[in-house]
């Protein structure tokens, strides 16, 4: 409350008498704050982030142990409750869901503000081991309620889908020291699509939901048209703050294509077709940063309340005026960056393809590029349904165009089981200084029975994205603090042989009856007598 | 190489064909119980007599009513009346004139002219006018059911706390409120003495942007508008995380101030409390949850007219009346449903009926036994049996693996036999049965030389 | 094999020469993956790959990729270098000791030490395409022909021992082989003369079988305990024999089971899986009865049982059955439709790799193009199968008269 600002206060105790200034201070254990960070991109595009953050002050994750009696009662003011009911009852420490539309264009756009940019729909958690249910029991049950909490088919990232790669996944708050151990889950789902029907339960989870404050910006019919967009849930929990959860949206606009002049120039009218009109009145900082380009001329309207290191901000819990609208104009028109000149914005590059043209049989292949002057290593994981099965002792690392050796170490691998565990292929690479290398490896893919197609089995399926993490400097132990920003590759397409669905009765008449045709003759022969027929005058001898 | 008679050929000899013959059979027979394995779906075979039996059973309960002595006599009509009410709704009214030994308890009417003053299971009543006397225990002991508004029965409820402020931003509107003390004062008392029946779990949220569906009308608002109140697209009240039914209790803060009752009810739903700003006090809103907790669970209101004046907040006669009535409603819910199961497996051929299922509808009917053994003793256990019961009933009624069942008719699964046993195995049995007969022909023939 | 004929001893070597040549002009990289010849259970890739992964100390067998036996893992992990050189000198090797095995049968039978035809059934073993072509993709199919041909040869000669004992790292290696057990005691307890023409009961009593089957089994049971000993659990168990009976891959292959339990519905499958298994035994007994009198014909008749009807076949388990008609010249006047039988396995010899093509690579034809080839190959195995027991039965009945004709009534 302390941050509160002053306005609000008197507003706050103006009617709130006696008792109940008693009733605010239980509500100091919430904090709500929200930001929107905007940043024009160098392909004229412009990305923003909405970043809405609630602690839990003094909270902790439920214990395992405890899931077999009755939970404390939850009593939240601004936390979301329809979240908080599905972190209780799977005692969930950290949780991560990110559903993104569109394909993160890592060398224009640089990192995202969120992390987690797969396409589709990615979600992990880690939970402590213990109490009555297992671990797989309650990371199915969270599935299932998250499903129903967005709206998507998270249902559907059952134990095919799930694995645990614990290098490249490392908690990012703080884990209870419990009895039981820590366990990690991880799937991702890319053929979900993001809409506005995940949308609309994202909102309600907001305090203020898109009815004032920087959430009124959320307008859907602006967010799903944008080249890229995706939400994200985060629950961590900090050992000496307590449970936050970060809901957070970001989009890449492209002011160009809706721009006659071949202008960038930006406002919120423009991107979203809305304004703030209205503060959330229980936000307790409420912040919108624009980061200023440093090289051109701009202008930008209102001006910031402050600015520094490039980052106009904009504090709207501020007495005063509210921005209602903030634009950012050039003078000049827009002229695309070409090619070699600008500086890359993240160390790698990446491509990775599926070759081959058979439906039984293709390669892996994938080119990373090190723009750096200096050896990075990564981790590498790659996640694969049991559809594609690899075939570990064809991997293969060229440096260049050369053969290397001891690019690939620490490789962790754990094959596929048939309609019940997918591949997890984790390894270390180390990269030489601006060089490329590429891996490849064969894979065969698998044959399905005709039940297990998807309704429109022609179009193939869709594969997670691979994931590399580059390593900070000399540090050997994966954790939090030697992992840097994950990247994702997009995601591919594998197209599977089929059958023909029309013809289960077909081919259990056409099999059984050759069967019965060879079986019914060898046994006529075993069975039969042997006998003399005399053809001139038809009779037995 | 010259012609043999193929007669004399060894391999055409009878006994060699028909080991051959016998061979191909005893692998075919070796087989069925393997085929019986891969094609049987698991059903057991549920107590169906055992069920039924129990289904045409009807439970009583009885009560004891003690009267002051020298009234048993001259009340009889009223007590008449009384027992022919209370035996429709399946309660029998025994009234004594002394303590009666035994674990149920006895209501004690005492006479007494300060009017109907309740304590413990004791009712004051003026004998001197007889009129009233049949009506008031009757609403006392077995009172009219409030069918469409009470929650049905579920051994779980949840009970969600929302403050609602309409539109925040309006500057109308309170932040928090001190739910935990309401919650202390007024609504855990409550849930102690109904915690024989219900479990509950209680939670409360706070929402700052909570827009009515319609819009207010500057009259009063009318019953329609009272029924769409409820705005459950744009409040997120309920959730997904859990299967337990849900009873709301909302307070709702409007913008500008409505026209409206300041409290209602919706049936089987939960409460809403409507209430203007500037300030809310818990006090003001949580005895009014209170009430609308006891409706929703059935707790009968006091009738017209009776004094209750002791510190528990539900009273004997009410709670006990409460009892009855659930345990009732609860038996001849899970004889209905234990006979649904039973009759659903018996026509539906391909349900598979899984151990659980029927250790649950043992289980069940155990429970029932007990409720009926136990209904003259003690109505507490009584009623502890019966929620068992329906619990068990109802699991086994909703239990997942039932739905399993491949619903393949008849002609699919002959679609599917036929192409590999009519082209197969018919030569096989004609060439058996071939055998068969000329074997009987031989031995005929052999007899007769 | 001390006095080799001297056209058996230019022509086994000069045909492994030429063949060890072919693999060095990169043929095996191109049939390496060809599904006609080998299957997921006999892939020299898959071994390869398993191989990798228990030398990385990750268990081959807790994926759902590798089915080979855990003693061809030990072997390779501790004996041979996986050097392809290698293999591909084993698989000469391999081929070149079958087709001395089946020339050894030929001469047993023949009761001679020596024969003008033995070049001509060697070469009928080596270059036979249907043996070639797996070899040179490097299919295990052709380690199991050369246990297959060398059990038989030793029970020809009478060597029990030897002949179990191969017979045991056959079925340890692909179980349905089991069919050939019964013909190899039979043959061990009588003689491999060709009796075809003269019929008569078994000549001795079936409990000297006993010691025999036993044996076996103990010979069995040493190598499943080495098995699991070098596997270090029971996983290969489910994953390398319960595979000829689950059938959990459904990768194509010329064989009848694939494409049907593609398409079966999920409630019969078990059924299906049980009746197909239970089919391929039903044929042991009754065709050891009726050729009680000349065992290595039955082992001959189930080997062609086998080719057509087992879970993963490929084209080098028809070849065997092919190949071995060398040995019985007798019943050649006797065959009904040979010239019909030949042309079916031309047509879906050429059919399968076709079809394969356009469905699975060019993507103009659909997964029914080759189910239909694999029926006609399914035809031509059973005409081929049918004709063989029609000619061994018919030729007791001898050469009928001008005007009479020989049928079954």
């Amino acid at each position: 409350m302390t941050r509160v600002p002053t306005f609000l206060l008197q507003v706050i105790a103006s009617f709130l008498a006696g008792s109940c200034l008693a009733q605010a201070s239980s509500s100091s254990g919430e904090e709500f704050s929200e930001e929107l960070q905007i940043r024009p991109l160098r392909d004229g595009r412009v990305a923003s982030t909405f970043s809405f953050r609630t602690f839990l002050h003094g909270a902790t994750p439920r214990s395992p142990e405890s899931l077999g009696s009755d939970d404390n009662s939850q009593h939240y003011h601004v936390f979301p409750l329809a979240l908080g009911q599905i972190l209780r009852e799977y005692a969930v420490t950290e949780l991560h869901l990110s559903m993104n539309a569109g394909k993160w264009n890592y060398d224009e756009w640089g990192y995202p503000g969120e992390l987690g940019v797969a396409t589709g729909a990615e979600l992990w958690a880690w939970m402590g081991e213990g109490g009555i249910s297992t671990v797989d029991e309650r990371w199915a049950g969270l599935r299932n309620a998250l499903s129903g909490l967005f709206c998507a088919s998270l249902a559907s990232m059952d134990e095919q889908r799930t694995t645990s790669p614990l290098m490249a996944f490392v908690p990012e708050g703080d884990l209870p020291n419990w009895p039981g151990p820590h366990l990690l889950r991880h799937a991702s789902l890319p053929s979900e699509h993001v809409c506005t029907e995940n949308l609309t339960p994202f909102l309600k989870l907001l305090p203020c939901k898109s009815l004032s404050g920087i959430a009124s910006l959320l307008n859907p019919h602006r967010l799903f048209d944008a080249d890229w967009h995706g939400m994200s849930v985060h629950v961590l929990w900090h050992a000496n703050k307590g449970v936050e959860v970060g809901l957070s949206f970001q989009l890449v606009s492209d002011p160009l294509r809706q721009s006659s002049s071949k202008r960038r120039d930006w406002s919120f009218q423009s991107l979203f077709d809305r304004s703030i009109d209205n503060r959330c009145p229980v936000a307790s900082s409420s912040t919108i940063n624009v980061k200023l380009p440093t090289e051109e001329a701009y202008s930008l309207e209102p001006s910031p309340s402050s600015s520094d290191d490039g980052i106009g901000r904009y504090n709207l819990n501020v007495e005063g005026h509210l921005p209602s609208d903030i634009a950012m104009r050039w003078p000049s028109e827009f002229q695309y960056p070409l090619g070699s000149a600008s500086v890359p914005l993240v160390p790698l590059a990446l491509q990775r393809t599926l070759t081959g043209a058979s439906q039984a049989n293709g390669h892996l292949a994938l080119r990373i590029q090190n723009r750096l002057n200096e050896e990075l290593r990564v981790v590498y994981l790659e996640t694969m349904p049991w559809l594609v099965q690899f075939y570990a002792h064809t991997l293969s690392a060229t440096v260049d165009g050369r053969k290397h050796a001891g690019l690939i170490s620490n490789v962790s691998y754990i094959p596929p089981l048939h309609h019940s565990r997918p591949t997890t292929f984790q390894a270390i690479l180390t990269l030489p200084p601006k060089s490329t290398v590429a891996l490849s490896m064969d894979v065969s893919k698998a044959f399905l029975r005709y039940t297990d197609h998807q309704p429109d089995a022609q179009r193939g399926w869709d594969l997670p994205s691979a994931i590399f993490v580059p390593l900070r400097n000399g540090s050997d132990r994966l954790d939090g603090h030697s992992l840097g920003q994950r990247i994702y590759t997009p995601t591919m397409l594998i197209d599977l042989a089929t059958p023909d669905f029309s013809m289960p009765y077909n081919v259990i008449i056409f099999t059984c009856t050759v069967m019965a045709f060879i079986f019914g003759s060898v046994f006529n022969l075993l069975t039969r007598k042997f006998v003399v027929v005399h053809l001139d005058d038809q009779h037995k001898e | 190489m010259p012609l043999h008679e193929p007669s004399t050929i060894f391999f055409q000899f009878d006994n060699v064909r028909r080991t051959i013959i016998a061979s191909y059979w005893i692998i075919i027979i070796l087989a069925l119980p393997l085929w019986w394995k891969t094609t049987s779906i698991e059903r057991l075979s549920l107590p169906s007599s055992r069920v039924r039996n129990q289904a045409s059973k009807e439970l009583r309960l009885p009560v004891h009513i003690q009267l002051p002595g020298p009234y048993l006599d001259t009340t009889k009509r009223s007590q008449d009346q009384l027992a022919q009410t209370l035996s429709r709704q399946g309660v029998d009214v025994v009234f004594t004139g002394g303590h009666v030994e035994g674990s149920n308890p006895t209501y004690i009417l005492k006479h007494g002219t300060n009017g109907l003053v309740l304590s413990d299971r004791e009712l004051e009543y003026d004998f001197s006018d007889e009129s009233k006397l049949s009506t008031i225990l009757s609403e006392l002991l077995c009172p009219p059911q409030q069918g469409h508004l009470v929650a049905p029965y579920s051994p779980r409820f949840r009970l969600s706390f929302t403050l609602l402020n309409e539109d925040s931003t309006s500057g109308n509107y309170v932040r928090s409120w001190d739910v935990s003390s309401g919650i202390r004062r007024y609504i855990t008392p409550l849930l102690d003495q109904l915690s024989l029946l219900h479990n509950f779990t209680i939670e409360s949220q706070v929402q700052y942007h909570a827009p009515l569906a319609f819009k207010p009308r500057p009259s009063r608002l009318s019953s329609e508008d009272l029924s769409v109140f409820v705005n459950s697209a744009e409040w997120s009240l309920s959730s997904s995380a859990s299967n337990d039914p849900v009873l709301h209790f909302v307070g709702f803060i409007p913008s500008q101030p409505l026209e409206m009752p300041e409290s209602f009810l919706l049936p089987q739903w939960g409460g809403i409390v409507v209430h203007d700003p500037p300030s809310l006090s818990v006090d003001d809103v949580f005895p009014i949850f209170a009430r609308q907790l006891l409706s929703l669970l059935g707790v009968f209101p006091l009738p017209a007219g009776v004094k209750y004046t002791d510190d528990v907040p539900i009273s004997r006669w009410q709670l006990e009346a409460l009892l009855r009535q659930r345990t009732l409603e609860n038996t001849h819910s899970s004889q209905d449903t234990l006979r649904s199961i039973v009759t659903l497996v018996d026509q539906i051929e391909g349900m598979p009926v899984g151990w659980n299922v029927k250790d649950d509808i043992l289980d069940a009917l155990n429970a029932l036994d007990k409720v009926y053994a136990s209904s003259s003793a003690s109505l507490r256990e009584t009623a502890k049996q019966s929620t068992n019961a329906i619990a068990l009933a109802s699991r086994a009624f909703f239990n997942p693996d039932m739905l399993a069942l491949l619903y393949f008719p008849a002609e699919h699964k002959y679609a599917v036999y036929a192409p590999l046993f009519a082209s197969a195995v018919i030569p096989v049995i004609a060439a058996a049965v071939r055998e068969l007969l000329a074997w009987r022909r031989q031995r005929q023939r052999r007899q007769q030389t | 094999m001390s006095k080799l004929s001297s056209s058996l001893g230019f022509v086994v070597p000069a045909i492994s020469t030429c063949k060890f040549l072919a693999y060095l002009t990169g043929i095996p990289d191109i049939l390496i993956h060809d599904q006609q010849l080998i299957s997921p259970l006999t892939s020299y890739f898959r071994l390869q790959e398993g191989l990798y992964l228990f030398q990385n100390g990750i268990d081959p067998y807790d994926g759902g990729s590798f089915h080979h036996s855990p003693l061809l893992l030990a072997l390779f992990d501790t004996m041979i270098p996986t050097s392809r050189l290698v293999a591909y000198a084993l698989w000469c090797l391999c081929d070149a000791f079958a087709a001395l095995a089946l020339v050894k049968i030929w001469r047993s039978r023949q009761r001679v030490a020596q024969s003008s035809r033995d070049a001509l059934i060697a070469s009928a073993y080596l270059l036979n395409p249907y043996l070639l072509l797996p070899s040179l993709a490097l299919s295990t199919s052709t380690v199991d022909n050369a246990l297959t041909l060398l059990s038989l040869s030793y029970a020809c000669q009478g060597n029990a021992s030897a002949s179990l004992l191969l017979l045991a790292l056959l079925v340890h290696m692909s179980p349905s082989s089991i069919l050939i057990l019964a013909p190899i005691i039979l043959l061990l307890l009588s003689d491999p003369l060709s009796h075809l023409a003269s019929p008569k009961l078994f000549p001795t009593g079936l409990d000297r079988a006993v010691p025999l089957l036993f044996t076996f089994i103990i010979y069995m049971g040493v190598l499943t305990v080495a098995s699991c000993i070098a596997a270090g659990n029971l996983l290969w168990i489910s994953r390398s024999w319960g595979s000829n009976l689950m059938l959990p891959d459904l990768t194509p292959n010329p064989g009848m089971w694939w494409y049907f339990f593609t398409e079966m519905f999920d409630h019969f499958r078990p059924f299906f899986l049980m009746v197909f298994s239970v089919h391929l035994l039903i044929y042991i007994a009754p065709i050891c009865i009726k050729f009680q009198y000349d065992p290595l014909y039955a082992g001959f008749l189930l080997l062609g049982v086998l080719g057509t009807f087992k879970a993963y076949p490929t084209l080098a388990d028809p070849g065997l059955f092919l190949s071995m008609i060398a040995l019985f010249p007798e019943v050649y006047p006797y065959f009904r439709h040979p010239i019909v039988t030949a042309l079916l396995h031309i047509h879906s010899a050429l059919l399968l790799p076709l079809f394969n093509r356009l469905w699975l690579t060019q993507g103009t034809g659909n997964a029914n193009f080759f189910y239909a080839s694999t029926l006609v190959f399914a035809c031509s195995n059973g005409a081929a199968l049918i004709d063989c027991i029609w000619a061994g039965l018919r030729i007791a009945v001898g050469e009928a008269k001008e005007g009479d004709h020989v049928v079954q009534e």
